[in-house]
């Protein structure tokens, strides 16, 4: 616990790490070997680091937690946490460096094979029915696969992993209810790192699923970390078992994917998903459903959502990290590596007729984006309207994915190319955006806690008070600037903001959809590209109605008017993380980073080509405007509902100045007098609505699906057991009964006395021992 | 006339008398002590055990690590073995004759199959008697687990059905003695079920068995009367040979098979003759749990495998629907009874109920895959399922009971606990990186290969899996405010964690269970091996014989 002087000053010692660790890698191979280890080499230590100081933080925790060298020079195992992290950042930016200045060459991807996990052997049936002998050694291996694809993906982990633990060896060690068991957090959070970054990295279905059931531990265990309170343990259950039945499925997507291809490394699949067209095409539609309802659980979409908005029960760096930054993009992650199956263009060798898989996958993402948007209307939770706009862009991202896919199968390449890498990039902006806005919304948290406790009489809590209600803040923004400068960036990045981070891919995602619709007949696209428009106007809405009621107007509680910026450790990665979602957006989009992600285009190639200034303008001409008249217009209305209506409508209800004398950052001043500019709007009537109540009650899934539990499950288990225990067993003991008359015989022998019983199994031992001997010899 | 060290002069000789005689003899010891030292020699008698099983151990994994690197199991042929005291015509010459008049050998060996069993049993005896050191009358306590240990052993290498059956017998006493002298409060009645069930199971067993003598030939050697062999290996032969009319015909097979798959069935146990099983854990004292679903299920598997499918293999093709029957009851319905049990020992006997149907269900697919999933499952839950039941045995330890709701918030008090709990159901659920899912995935892959979309309701029974332990972890371990929810039984008593021997006991299976997650290979390997010897030489020819297949 407590301060030191200069906290920064420890993080010398992972910042040192970083630098060293991929020298140490280089010489260690001179050394070991006379060449030196390249990174792709060194790739299987990015997970295997952090998986190896899981139980080293776990153990030690466990035994030196009261000791005082355990939280003050080590912090609780936080910088052990992050020492391990910085080395697998830096290994990944080597691994980055290696991929851009050497590529992959002729191969789809840098591959690394480390061992055969398991071997067998597998018997065959020729076609007329006779059982043949088998194919020899068949091996389910572990290996590393690195395209452009999973460098993003480890680059966004890898990053925000390292980044967060910095943020959490502040947020953490200072709650004093964290007291003596930090080494839990950390521990797991490690443990969740080596399971996304293994993810990420794996080369082949069968790991993909295995990291991903780790990380789904990680998530159970974090929301969980507060045991002891029944609605986090509740939590955690759900989040457990909700996403369980998505990788049940996912599990047996992969059956089929090896029963058709033999194997589940990508190298053998993306080879030739159609097995030069012998494919079964019925069966790998089955497959692809079910890899994405396994997405459909871990990504939190309709219907199996209802997990991620209890999650918030973990601390908030959990949900900055796990359910916002990187884990719920697992499941996009996946649906994104299905493109070489749906890839039936020249560049691919995919399979025809997958088309309403790929429909079913933006159908989902569409309901999904509109239905979160609509429940982060009413939600009062800080946390909650967080974890539901991240349902929201998730879905974008999914419905984005499956027009890609649609277009893919359709032989519209350039367009899904498009539609892909606008997804994969809107992916990115929106974890960096979004840890961000967590991270934020756990410096606004801790504040009001602080605020609470200082106010407050100690010893007199009283436990009504909740310290993420925004009906409890207001008018922050003189009292956090650097939070709420922070977070206005953040908002502007999901709702869109031109030329802000999510701006760039959200428009990417809308205008795609809708021409893939309008140019290229996609009909079936046309519900969820209009979900999607309307949902942009949503964004706007409920993200301006969140800063607002948390920075604007006058304070709304004695807390939030005592709150105050007093914590240091908050600013390095939150300002670090506001410039990334600032200004990423438009440097990546000037780099092509749509057309790298889409189709391994080299990143960068366009601003060689035409110079800087150029790309600039042509970039944000492309953007502004497009030459299709249709998309022009698609893209003005979304940017008129989403920047204009929506955060009017917010600003309507919820806008206002700050207190006298009270003065914001000059970046995010000028919104305050702007948000009264649009009057005022009395929405009780509304609020005390059904409509209002039944968001409230976020659509009734959850009863729905409890009472459903309650009224299936439970009485078959219990009936079941009844069963058992009556009818079966019943049955024995009849039976039993029966031959009372033998067992009495046997009972004159249980005298009870445990001397008799050893003297008589000695001696019977003993006697068969002579026996044998004696026959034997 | 016969040469004893031919006989006794091989190391798995050694891991069957050693334990047996040495915990005979201690017993003896303790026994005949006048009272005023027995306090001593309780103790060091226990050291001498511990140390004992210790060397065993050692003894075991220096013999896998030395067939690691010698001895090449995938070239081993059915009736080849590693460590074999004799050879074919030894045994056809009567040089290693035990009971010459019936014919009866010693003949030991270990494969593919038997290995994993024998090193599995000789870690799982000293971690159990760390876990329950200090239990009452310590000196016969782990002198009976020693005793267990040879002839749980000897069950695994004995490759003639005669010492087979006779260690599969002797397995009974001292789990029997476990049961009455060191049980629960009801422990009258789990014992004599536990007896009664599994004795009748046996002499079924041994009927078949029996059958099986009279039809294998040998010629005759000196003393022996009945010109038969009860030896595995004499009997494969002239099972293959050709296999349809062996014991006169295909009727008489599958009547055997039946026979052998009832005594099997029941040791496993699979629904419905699996009953006796929450009962005798229930009332078992902690080590006697963890040997029980350790190594004597599988016991049930081991012979099935053995004795069964490869001497019978049309009748296990012609029969594979009843595989697949009794596999998919056992797995989805005893999931389902799990959900509804309040008592930890119990729940966590009756997921060993539905893990034991994944066996069946992996030996149904014929596949070498399928087969050998099953065999790594026989490991997998032979290291898991006795931490649960150290788990459990903790909480009846220091908590004084074993009902899931009475308590809450428990990881407040003793974290440790907590953290064993939680990797063990974890590892039970099937939770990659550990030994659980390697078993699970290979079942998996070589069912859907067979079966198809009937994947849906093992795959669907994973869920189930979760929820029971998920939610028991969630009203014991966990909720319960900042104090927690003691339980009444503890009577006010301030709670404490595990002791530190408990602790290294979990810790050790924890490790092993990690490392067999993530490096299979080690044990996987070699079972493939096995299966594929098995499904090449013996059911590819009866699969296409019989022109079906699953």
């Amino acid at each position: 616990m407590g301060e030191s002087k200069n906290p920064e000053m420890k993080f010398l010692i992972p910042i040192g790490l970083l630098l060293l660790f991929p020298f140490m890698r280089i010489y260690g191979g001179e050394f070991a070997r006379g060449s030196p280890f390249d990174a792709l080499e060194s790739a299987f230590l990015i997970p295997l680091i952090p998986l190896l100081i899981f139980p080293i933080i776990a153990i030690l925790g466990q035994v030196y937690n009261k000791e005082d060298w355990w939280k003050e020079r080590f912090k609780e195992g936080g910088m052990i946490a992050i020492c391990g992290l910085a080395i697998a950042l830096s290994l990944s930016v080597w691994l980055a460096i290696q991929f851009f200045t050497q590529g992959t060459g002729d191969e789809d991807a840098l591959r690394w094979n480390l061992f055969n996990w398991i071997s067998f052997d597998v018997l065959g049936q020729t076609a007329d029915g006779t059982w043949v002998t088998m194919e020899q050694d068949i091996a389910l291996g572990v290996g590393i696969w690195v395209d452009p694809l999973s460098l993003m993906l480890l680059f966004v982990a890898a990053f925000l992993c390292f980044l967060i633990c910095w943020f959490s060896l502040g947020y953490m060690n200072t709650d004093p209810i964290n007291e003596d068991r930090n080494h839990r957090f950390y521990a797991e959070f490690v443990l969740f790192s080596a399971g996304m970054l293994g993810m990420v990295l794996a080369d082949s279905f069968l790991w993909l699923f295995v990291f991903w059931e780790i990380m789904g531990l990680c998530s159970y265990l974090l929301i969980g970390f507060y045991y002891e309170r029944p609605s986090a343990a509740y939590a955690a259950k759900k989040a457990f078992l909700t996403t369980r039945v998505g990788d049940v499925f996912l599990l047996i997507g992969l059956l089929i994917l090896y029963d058709l291809y033999g194997s589940l490394d990508y190298a053998v699949i993306f080879g030739d998903p159609s097995i030069g067209g012998t494919v079964d095409a019925g069966m790998l539609k089955w497959a692809m459903l079910m890899l994405f309802i396994g997405a459909v659980g871990k990504s939190a979409q309709f219907p199996l959502h209802v997990w991620l908005p209890d999650a918030m029960e973990g601390p908030t760096p959990v949900s900055a990290l796990i359910h916002a930054a990187t884990m719920v993009n697992a499941g996009l992650y996946l649906v994104a590596r299905m493109v070489p199956f749906f890839d039936v263009t020249a560049h691919g060798s995919g399979v025809e007729g997958l088309g309403d898989v790929a429909i079913i996958i933006a159908w989902t993402g569409g309901i999904t984006a509109c239905m979160a948007a609509m429940i982060a209307f009413v939600q009062n939770d800080i946390k909650k309207v967080l974890a539901y706009s991240t349902m929201s862009q998730l879905a974008y991202i999914f419905t984005g994915l499956g027009v890609s896919l649609w277009l893919f199968n359709n032989d519209h390449h350039h367009a899904a190319v498009i539609a892909f890498g606008a997804s994969m990039f809107h992916l990115f902006n929106h974890a960096m955006a979004k840890g961000m806005l967590f991270m934020a919304s756990g410096s606004v948290i801790h504040e009001m806690h602080h605020a609470h406790d200082h106010v407050s009489d100690p010893g007199d809590h009283d436990d009504d008070f909740d310290a993420q209600d925004m009906r409890n803040m207001g008018g922050l923004a003189s009292k956090l600037p650097v939070t709420a400068t922070a977070m206005a960036i953040g908002s502007a990045s999901i709702i869109g903001l031109p030329l802000i981070g999510g701006f760039w891919s959200k428009e990417g995602i809308i205008a795609e959809t809708w021409s893939a619709t309008a140019l290229y007949g996609a009909s079936w696209m046309l519900f969820p590209a209009f979900l999607i428009l309307l949902t942009a106007g949503m964004t706007g809405f409920y993200m301006t109605r969140m800063w607002m009621m948390t920075f604007a107007g006058k304070p709304k509680s004695v807390f939030a008017a005592h709150a105050h910026e007093a914590t240091p450790w908050i600013r390095t990665p939150l300002v670090l993380l506001s410039v990334i979602a600032l200004l990423g957006g438009f440097l990546l989009s000037l780099l092509g980073a749509v057309h790298w992600l889409g189709e391994g285009e080299s990143l960068g190639s366009a601003l060689g080509h035409d110079g800087t200034l150029m790309t600039v303008l042509e970039t944000i001409k492309h953007a502004f405007l497009p030459a299709d008249t249709f998309l022009l217009l698609i893209t003005w209305t979304a940017v008129a509902i989403s920047l204009v209506l929506g955060p009017m409508m917010a600003m309507r209800i919820h806008g206002g100045r700050l207190a006298k004398g009270e003065s914001a950052h000059v970046g995010i001043a000028w919104l305050l007098p702007l948000s009264t500019r649009f009057g005022k709007s009395d929405v009780t009537a509304l609020a005390n609505s059904g409509v209002a109540d039944a968001l409230q009650r976020r659509l009734f899934f959850d009863e729905w699906y409890d009472a459903a539990v309650a009224a299936t499950v439970i009485p078959l288990a219990n009936v079941l057991a009844w069963f058992d225990n009556r009818i079966i067993d019943g049955a024995i003991r009849g039976i039993e009964w029966g031959s009372q008359s033998i067992s009495g015989e046997v009972r004159k022998l249980t005298t009870g006395s445990a001397r008799d019983y050893i003297l008589m199994a000695v001696v019977g031992t003993l006697s068969i021992a002579a026996l044998m001997w004696r026959v034997a010899v | 006339m016969n040469d004893l060290t031919t006989a006794f002069g091989n190391p798995l000789s050694l891991l069957v008398l050693l334990p047996i005689v040495a915990g005979a003899t201690l017993m003896l010891v303790a026994w005949a002590a006048p009272p005023s030292q027995r306090k001593d020699l309780t103790k060091h008698v226990r050291l001498i055990s511990f140390g004992l099983s210790l060397l065993l151990f050692v003894l075991a994994t220096l013999m896998f690590l030395e067939s690691y690197s010698g001895i090449e199991w995938f070239s081993l042929n059915l009736n080849e073995y590693a460590y074999e005291n004799c050879t074919t015509g030894q045994i056809e010459a009567g040089a290693c004759a035990l009971i010459s008049g019936i014919g009866v050998s010693w003949h030991v060996g270990v494969d593919g199959l038997s290995f994993p069993m024998v090193w599995l049993t000789t870690l799982l005896v000293p971690v159990s008697m760390l876990v329950d050191w200090n239990a009452k009358k310590g000196a016969y306590f782990h002198t009976l687990l020693l005793m267990m240990e040879g002839a749980l052993i000897g069950v695994f290498v004995s490759l003639d059905l005669f010492l087979f059956y006779v260690f599969w017998e002797l397995t009974l006493i001292p789990m029997f003695f476990l049961i009455l002298m060191w049980g629960g409060e009801n422990r009258r009645y789990a014992a004599q079920k536990f007896f009664i069930y599994t004795f009748t199971a046996s002499v079924i067993m041994l009927a078949g068995i029996l059958i099986l003598y009279f039809f294998t030939s040998v010629p005759l050697w000196e003393g022996n009367i009945t010109g038969r062999s009860f030896d595995v290996t004499l009997m494969a032969a002239s099972a293959t040979t050709p296999s349809i009319t062996f014991l006169g015909g295909f009727g008489m097979q599958k009547f055997v098979f039946l026979l052998l798959l009832v005594g099997f069935a029941a040791k496993m146990p699979s629904v419905p003759v699996h009953t006796w099983l929450p009962d005798a854990h229930v009332e078992a004292p902690t080590a006697g749990s963890m040997l029980l679903a350790g190594v004597m299920l599988k016991m049930g598997a081991y012979g099935f495998i053995r004795v069964a499918v490869t001497l019978l293999p049309e009748a296990t093709i012609h029969y594979t629907w009843l595989l697949l029957l009794l596999g998919m009851v056992s797995l989805v319905y005893a999931a389902w009874v799990c959900l509804g049990q309040t008592n930890l020992k119990r729940l966590i006997a009756y997921s060993s109920v539905s893990h034991m149907g994944l066996i069946f269900l992996g030996i149904a697919t014929m596949q070498p895959l399928g087969i050998a999933g099953a065999l790594f499952m026989m490991l997998a839950h032979g290291l898991i399922s006795p931490m649960l039941f150290a788990v459990a045995g903790a909480f009846k330890h220091h908590y004084h009971t074993l009902e899931i709701g009475s308590m809450r918030g428990i990881a407040r008090h003793s974290p440790w606990l907590a953290g064993h709990m939680m990797f063990g159901c974890m590892a039970s659920l099937g939770l990659p990186l550990l030994a659980g899912f390697v078993a699970e995935i290979a079942i998996l892959i070589a069912f859907w290969m067979a079966f198809g979309w009937l994947v849906l309701l093992p795959a669907l029974t994973l869920i189930i899996t979760g929820a029971y332990y998920i939610w028991a972890m969630q009203r014991t371990i966990f909720e319960g405010g900042a104090e927690g929810e003691l339980p009444e039984s503890l009577h006010g008593e301030e709670p404490v964690d595990i002791t530190w021997h408990e602790n290294v006991g979990m810790f050790v299976l924890a490790a092993f269970i990690a490392l067999l997650g993530v490096l299979p290979f080690i044990f996987f390997d070699m079972m493939s091996g096995w299966s594929s010897t098995l499904v090449e030489n013996v059911l590819l020819a009866a699969l296409n014989s019989m022109g079906g297949g699953p």
